[in-house]
C-alpha cells in the first residue's frame, strides 16, 4: 500500500502532534523543576526557563531523604515480588500440568481477587497487622502487595507454562529425572522470559502502591516509600512546586527506565490474559 | 506377593509414580493456597464480618459485637452513600469513555507503518509507566488555581474569563480528576488495542479492498468485530480500575470539595481511617466489591472467563 506525499505528511503530522499532547505533562514536570520560583508564580507561564536551575536536583537530593525513600520502595517491591513468585511459580506450574479438582474455582478466585478494592482489604489487614505489632514495618507492604501480585502472577505463569510442551519433561523423566527435577532443570529455564515478564510487572505494581503505604507506615518516616514521601512534600498552605517536581523526577525515573528498556516484557505481561 | 507390597510401600514417596502425580500437583499448589487463604480470604471474611457489627476500631481476638444490620441501614439512608455512588458512576463513565476514545485512536494511529513507529509507540504508552502519585503531582500543578497552566489555557482559548477555581468548584474538581485519570488510564487501552489490531490478519483487509470496501467499511466490518473481544475485556479492566482507584483522587482532591469527587473507594477509606467507623467502612467496601462483580459479569456475560 503506497501513500501519496500528502498522506504521509498528514500521518507524520498527526503522530507528532499526538506525541506532543501525550508527553507534554512529563515535559512540564521537568520544566517546573528547572524554573525559578519567580518564573513559576507568573502568568503567562514560562515554557522554558531563562536560566535552568540544574542544581535543584542536587539540592532536593540533599534536603530530602530521597535515597532512603527509594530504598524502602525497592525493599518492599523486591520482598513482595520474591515472596509472590516463590509460591506463584509452583502453583502456576501445578495448574498447568495437573488436572486438579478446584482448578476452575481457582480461575474464578483470580477474577474476584482482581476486583477486590485495596480500600476494602486494607481495613481487615490493618487490624491483623496491628494485633501482630507489624504496623510501621515494611513487612506490612511485603504482605499487602502480595495480595495484589499472587493471584495475577499465578494465572499469568500458568499461561506461560501452557505454551511449553509437556513432552520436554516426559523426555527428561524417561532419562531418569524426577518430576521436580524436570520442572526446575527443564521447564523453568525455558520459561525464563515469562518469569521475567511476570516479575517485572509485579515490581511495577508494588512500586505504584500508595494506599497501603499511607495506612501502615504514615507514622514511621524511616520506612516511608517513595510515593508516600513525595506526598508529604505537598504542603498544606505552600507547596514548593520546583522541589516536589525535582523529587518526582527521581522517583519516576526507575520505572520509566524499566519501561523504556524492557517494554517488550511488560507489554507481554499486560496483554497475556486478554488474547484468548 | 508380600514382596511387591513391600516394594510398593518403600516407594510411597516416589512422586514420579503416575498414581502420585496428583499428590505432587497438590503439594506444588499448597503454598500459594495457604498464602492466599492467610492474606486474602481470611481478611475478606473478617471484613464481611466487620460490616455486620457496629464497631469503631476493631481488635482482633476481642469479643465480637452482636450481629447487626445497622451499618447497611445507615448506608442506605445516608445521602453521602448515594452521592458517592453517583460520583463513582459519573467518573467511571467519563474516564472509561475518555480512555477508550483516546486509547483506541492512538492504537489505530500507531498501527500504521511509518518510520520511527517503535519510538512513537513507546511515547504513546509512556504515561502508563509514570507512577500515579507522580501523575498527580504534575496535574495538581497544572490545575493550580492561581498559576496553573490549564486555567491560563482556558482563558487564552476563551472558555473562561478568569482563572478556574479547580479546588473549590465541584464541577471543576470533578473534571480535574477525570482528566488526570484519562491521561493515566488510556495507555493501557492503547497497548491492548494495538496488540489486538496486530493479531488481525492483513489478508482480510486485502480481500476487502479487492471487493471495493472503503476505509470506513473496512474499519466497521473487519476491525471493529475482530477487536471487540479485546476491547470488551479492556473496557471492564479500565472500569474496575476507576471503581477502585484511591491514590489519584485522594492526593489530588481528597474527595472534596463538598464530597463532589468522593467515590465509593474514598468513602470506604475515610470512614475507616478518618472517622474510625471500621464497621461502616467495611460495609461500603463490601458493597463496592459486590457492585464490581455484578457490573463486570453483566458486561462480559459468558465471556467473563477471558478476563483472567
Amino acid at each position: 500500500m503506497r501513500r501519496t506525499f500528502a498522506q504521509s505528511l498528514a500521518l507524520y503530522a498527526t503522530v507528532i502532534f499526538t506525541l506532543l499532547m501525550i508527553l507534554f505533562p512529563v515535559y512540564w514536570l521537568v520544566v517546573t523543576a528547572l524554573s525559578t520560583t519567580n518564573e513559576l508564580y507568573r502568568l503567562p507561564p514560562t515554557f522554558w526557563p531563562a536560566d535552568p536551575q540544574w542544581d535543584i536536583f542536587a539540592r532536593v537530593w540533599a534536603a530530602k531523604p530521597i535515597l532512603m525513600w527509594l530504598w524502602n520502595s525497592m525493599l518492599a517491591a523486591v520482598g513482595s515480588v520474591a515472596l509472590s513468585m516463590l509460591v506463584s511459580v509452583s502453583a502456576g506450574y501445578a495448574l498447568s500440568r495437573y488436572s486438579m479438582r478446584g482448578g476452575a474455582t481457582m480461575g474464578l478466585f483470580v477474577l474476584t481477587a482482581k476486583m477486590l478494592p485495596a480500600t476494602l482489604l486494607v481495613i481487615p489487614l490493618f487490624s491483623i497487622f496491628s494485633s501482630f505489632g507489624l504496623i510501621g514495618s515494611l513487612w506490612t507492604l511485603v504482605l499487602a502487595h502480595s495480595t495484589m501480585i499472587i493471584p495475577f502472577a499465578t494465572w499469568m505463569l500458568k499461561g506461560y507454562f501452557d505454551t511449553i510442551p509437556k513432552e520436554l519433561e516426559q523426555a527428561a523423566m524417561v532419562d531418569g529425572c524426577s518430576p521436580i527435577g524436570a520442572m526446575v532443570r527443564v521447564v523453568l529455564p525455558i520459561a525464563t522470559p515469562g518469569l521475567a515478564a511476570t516479575a517485572l510487572y509485579a515490581f511495577v505494581l508494588s512500586w505504584a502502591d500508595y494506599a497501603y503505604a499511607r495506612t501502615f507506615l504514615v507514622n514511621s518516616p524511616d520506612n516511608w516509600t517513595a510515593n508516600l514521601g513525595i506526598t508529604t512534600m505537598q504542603g498544606e498552605y505552600v507547596t514548593y512546586w520546583n522541589d516536589i517536581s525535582a523529587a518526582s523526577v527521581f522517583i519516576a525515573l526507575p520505572i520509566i527506565a524499566i519501561y523504556l528498556f524492557l517494554e517488550r516484557y511488560l507489554v507481554g505481561g499486560l496483554t497475556a490474559g486478554a488474547e484468548k | 506377593m508380600t514382596d511387591t507390597v513391600r516394594a510398593g510401600r518403600g516407594k510411597f514417596f516416589d512422586l514420579a509414580r503416575p498414581s502420585r502425580q496428583h499428590l505432587l500437583g497438590y503439594i506444588l499448589i499448597a503454598p500459594a493456597v495457604l498464602m492466599v487463604a492467610a492474606i486474602i480470604v481470611w481478611p475478606l471474611i473478617l471484613a464481611i464480618d466487620l460490616s455486620f457489627q457496629q464497631v469503631k476500631i476493631p481488635r482482633l481476638g476481642g469479643a465480637s459485637r452482636p450481629f447487626s444490620l445497622n451499618n447497611y441501614t445507615w448506608l442506605f439512608s445516608s445521602e453521602e452513600f448515594w452521592l458517592a455512588c453517583w460520583v463513582t458512576f459519573k467518573l467511571v463513565v467519563v474516564v472509561t469513555a475518555g480512555s477508550v476514545a483516546v486509547g483506541l485512536s492512538t492504537a489505530l494511529l500507531a498501527n500504521n507503518r511509518f518510520k520511527g513507529r517503535t519510538v512513537a509507540r513507546l511515547g504513546i504508552a509512556l504515561p502508563w509507566a509514570v507512577p500515579e502519585i507522580i501523575a498527580v503531582v504534575i496535574f495538581a500543578w497544572m490545575f493550580d488555581t492561581s498559576f496553573g497552566l490549564f486555567g491560563w489555557l482556558a482563558i487564552q482559548l476563551g472558555f473562561s474569563d478568569q482563572m478556574i477555581p479547580w479546588v473549590s468548584s465541584s464541577t471543576a474538581a470533578f473534571w480535574a480528576v477525570a482528566i488526570t485519570m484519562v491521561w493515566k488510564g488510556f495507555p493501557f487501552v492503547s497497548i491492548m488495542c494495538l496488540a489486538g489490531l496486530q493479531s488481525i490478519p492483513s489478508d482480510y483487509y486485502a480481500a476487502a479492498k479487492v471487493d471495493g470496501a472503503s476505509v470506513f467499511q473496512r474499519f466497521r466490518w473487519i476491525t471493529m468485530p475482530l477487536l471487540m473481544p479485546v476491547l470488551g475485556v479492556t473496557l471492564v479492566l479500565t472500569l474496575l480500575w476507576v471503581f477502585r482507584d484511591f491514590s489519584i483522587i485522594k492526593v489530588l482532591t481528597g474527595g472534596g470539595p463538598l464530597r463532589s469527587t468522593q467515590t465509593l473507594s474514598i468513602m470506604t477509606y475515610d470512614q475507616a481511617f478518618q472517622y474510625h467507623n471500621f464497621g461502616r467502612a467495611a460495609a461500603v467496601g463490601v458493597l463496592t466489591l459486590v457492585i464490581c462483580i455484578i457490573a463486570s459479569l453483566l458486561m462480559l456475560g459468558r465471556r467473563s472467563k477471558s478476563i483472567y
